[in-house]
């Protein structure tokens, strides 16, 4: 049998031709959950990193003896973030490699064929380290649809506008940033309507294809329309070539983005007190002893930075309360039932327990913590401690 | 416009221009159409990721290093793949650059992962703004490749001109079979054009990347440069730079006045109204688009 290592390796470059192997064999006496996720291509800088780390996650269970006495097999698929692609891998793992749950890591677009499936083969699909969908959200969440993901749209746009409100020491004049895909849309233009309630003005907006040369045209264009607070929804690149542009720019203002698997280690590098990111996962600099496993994991397994494992870290612990709920012998619909009563301690990784319940895959509590750089201490800081909200509707 | 507008449309044409070179400079001497140029240009970045982090404390002869890994590239390729190709038809050595790109793209995740690199701030740089003017303002990364662009289409223009090299170059491409007969080797001139292509390639790569950091995606902007060869002219370094010019007003005028959204699609629409007008582009020769 391959490695696993090695097998992602070659996985990276035959999947970019269009090839694309399964890693790992299935066995009757394993827990097989498969994983189609964007691996390489546009999305693999943020989703890449989550697989990875519950692939280590899951290394070490098996290491120890499985779960329930039981191996898993994780089959992990690239998708490169196409839904073609995405949609095949689906295909594969429900039908051939009968998993008993389905993992999707990729971008939005990928969810039509990929819940469509998971729906003909009544298996339950977890999205990890990617957008929820709003099928996952209660009321009335769809029984096979779950979501972990540490961000989430219809949660964290009010929190920011909201925050941005108390921050300001005067009259806002907002300056938005996001990228044409759709999440990222609905969370600029949601953001735009939260500000006009709370009489704060959009004075630009921008949409900032990934594939720009140069960012400044666009921060040109937010400085010269007014702006004195910047606020991003976007993949973590986006929002810090923006931000960087508009302070080579002369832009002295504050700007406040949702805080991605990168965060922690872009702060630092850009050392700059008027980036603030806010995020649903805590930082390494708080130091907590689940970080110090994370690293201790990481070390010559992991091809990012530790702290880029968080959320792949969590993704890990979920599924293994998952599978142990789950007993032995395994089936899609033991499994779906494990999900619909997660009840997680994130050890901190969180701000609460991780909780899904029958109406909400999504999760019950929503906590965010605010981090910048302090240039006087030179080092990452927390701006703001837990903040609790309720996800009820 | 404004100033700071007209800084803007300098650097992307800077940005455009010094990728475009090396289209031309591969089409012009061998007729290959080179569409693996926006991952090599990625390569020649991540090359820079690599001499970085071993030489962190020499940022000079990182520099120097990567760019000269950047012309081997170039001659390795010539070497391994599209010397094979001489005397096939030009459209299976574009297709070979197509493989070649797809090729580089997984090599590249695999050797570097799909993380964000950033060699400014391996070398402890940190790339501060420049006051051009009054209110205009440009990194100094930018300054740098608006600054070396000039340098690389002078050195060029004096390379192919007054050169022995560069006048066995103009030759190969204007009739390689005259050429060869007169005991110029075709093969080494070409090898050498490649890797004076992937030199200026790598050479826009690090300084982009020095800018604004260096990831799997940055060969789409190598895709995007492309229109502005096409629009100049493929087998005219002076076109390559008006082309530039054209594409990246255009691009900064929609991204200001009409939607961002628009400033992916520009390039092309201006490809697009300059091949219907003039197929050969603005400067390019009607003959040799003819042989293709």
């Amino acid at each position: 049998m391959m490695r696993a290592p090695v097998c992602l390796s070659f996985a990276a470059v035959l999947a970019t031709a269009g090839l694309l192997p399964i890693c790992g064999a299935s066995a009757q006496d394993a827990y097989t959950v498969g994983v189609t996720a964007a691996m390489t291509g546009p999305a693999s800088a943020t989703q890449a990193p989550v697989i990875e780390m519950l692939r280590i996650y899951v290394d070490r269970l098996n290491a120890k003896g499985g779960i329930n006495g039981h191996r898993i097999n994780l089959l992990i698929e690239d998708d490169q973030a196409e839904p073609s692609k995405a949609a095949a891998n689906a295909t594969k793992l429900v039908r051939q490699e009968n998993v008993v749950l389905l993992i999707n890591s990729s971008f939005s677009s990928t969810y039509g064929p990929v819940i469509a499936e998971a729906k003909r083969g009544q298996v339950p699909l977890w999205f990890a380290g990617a957008v929820c969908p709003k099928e996952t959200h209660p009321p009335k969440a769809d029984p096979l649809l779950f979501c972990s993901t540490g961000f989430d749209f219809s949660v964290d746009i009010p929190v920011a506008i909201k925050a941005i409100k108390e921050m300001a020491k005067g009259p806002v004049k907002l300056g938005l940033v996001g990228i044409p895909v759709p999440i990222s849309r609905i969370g600029v233009d949601t953001a735009e309507k939260l500000a006009a309630t709370l009489g704060m003005e959009t004075v630009d907006k921008e949409f900032i294809p990934p594939t720009a040369a140069d960012y400044t045209p666009f921060a040109n264009k937010i400085k010269s329309a007014g702006a004195n607070w910047g606020y991003a929804y976007a993949p973590w690149p986006a929002e810090a070539k923006t931000f960087e542009a508009l302070r080579r720019l002369g832009w002295t203002g504050p700007y406040l983005a949702y805080g991605h698997i990168q965060a922690e280690d872009e702060l630092a590098r850009i050392g700059d007190p008027g980036l603030q990111v806010f995020m649903a996962n805590s930082l390494f600099q708080d130091n907590l002893p689940v970080h110090k496993e994370i690293r201790d994991a990481a070390a010559g397994k992991y091809q990012f930075p530790a702290t880029y494992g968080t959320e792949g870290w969590l993704s890990g612990r979920i599924l293994e309360q998952i599978l142990t709920k789950t007993g032995w012998p395994a089936s899609a619909e033991k499994v779906t039932a494990a999900m619909s009563s997660l009840n997680l301690d994130t050890q901190g990784i969180r701000g609460g327990a991780l909780v899904w319940t029958a109406e909400n895959h999504l999760r019950t509590k929503q906590y965010y913590r605010f981090y910048h750089y302090d240039p006087e201490r030179k080092s990452v800081v927390r701006l703001r401690d837990w903040l609790e909200v309720d996800v009820t509707d | 416009m404004s100033l700071q507008l007209v800084a803007n449309v300098f650097v992307l044409t800077a940005i455009y221009a010094l990728v475009s070179a090396g289209y031309v400079l591969v089409y012009r001497v061998s007729r290959v159409l080179n569409l693996a140029h926006g991952e090599l240009m990625m390569i020649g970045a991540y090359l820079l990721v690599s001499t970085a982090s071993v030489l962190n404390r020499d940022p000079l002869v990182a520099l120097l290093l990567a760019a000269v890994f950047g012309l081997v590239m170039g001659i390795v390729v010539y070497g391994a793949l599209m010397r094979w190709l001489t005397g096939e038809a030009v459209l299976a050595a574009v297709l070979i650059t197509i493989a070649l790109g797809i090729l580089l793209r997984g090599l590249s995740i695999l050797i570097w992962t799909s993380q964000q690199f950033y060699p400014a701030a391996m070398f402890g740089w940190k790339n501060p703004s420049v006051h051009l003017l009054p209110g205009v303002q440009v990194s100094a990364a930018s300054l740098a490749l608006v600054v070396l662009t000039v340098v690389v289409y002078v050195g060029l223009f004096v390379f192919l001109q007054f050169t022995h090299w560069g006048i066995r170059m103009r030759a190969a491409g204007q009739n390689p079979l005259l050429a060869e007969q007169r005991g110029i080797r075709l093969h080494a001139v070409y090898a050498f054009a490649w890797g004076l292509s992937t030199f200026t390639a790598s050479l826009a790569g690090m300084l982009l990347s020095l800018d604004s950091g260096v990831e799997y995606t940055m060969a789409t902007i190598g895709l995007k440069a492309f229109p502005a060869a096409l629009v100049g002219g493929l087998d005219s370094l002076l076109g390559a730079v008006i082309g530039a010019l054209i594409v990246a007003t255009a691009e900064i005028l929609a991204i200001q006045y009409v939607n961002p959204l628009l400033s992916d699609v520009v390039p092309f629409v201006v490809l697009l109204i300059v091949l219907a007008i003039r197929p050969w582009g603005l400067f390019g020769s009607r003959e040799q688009l003819d042989r293709v």
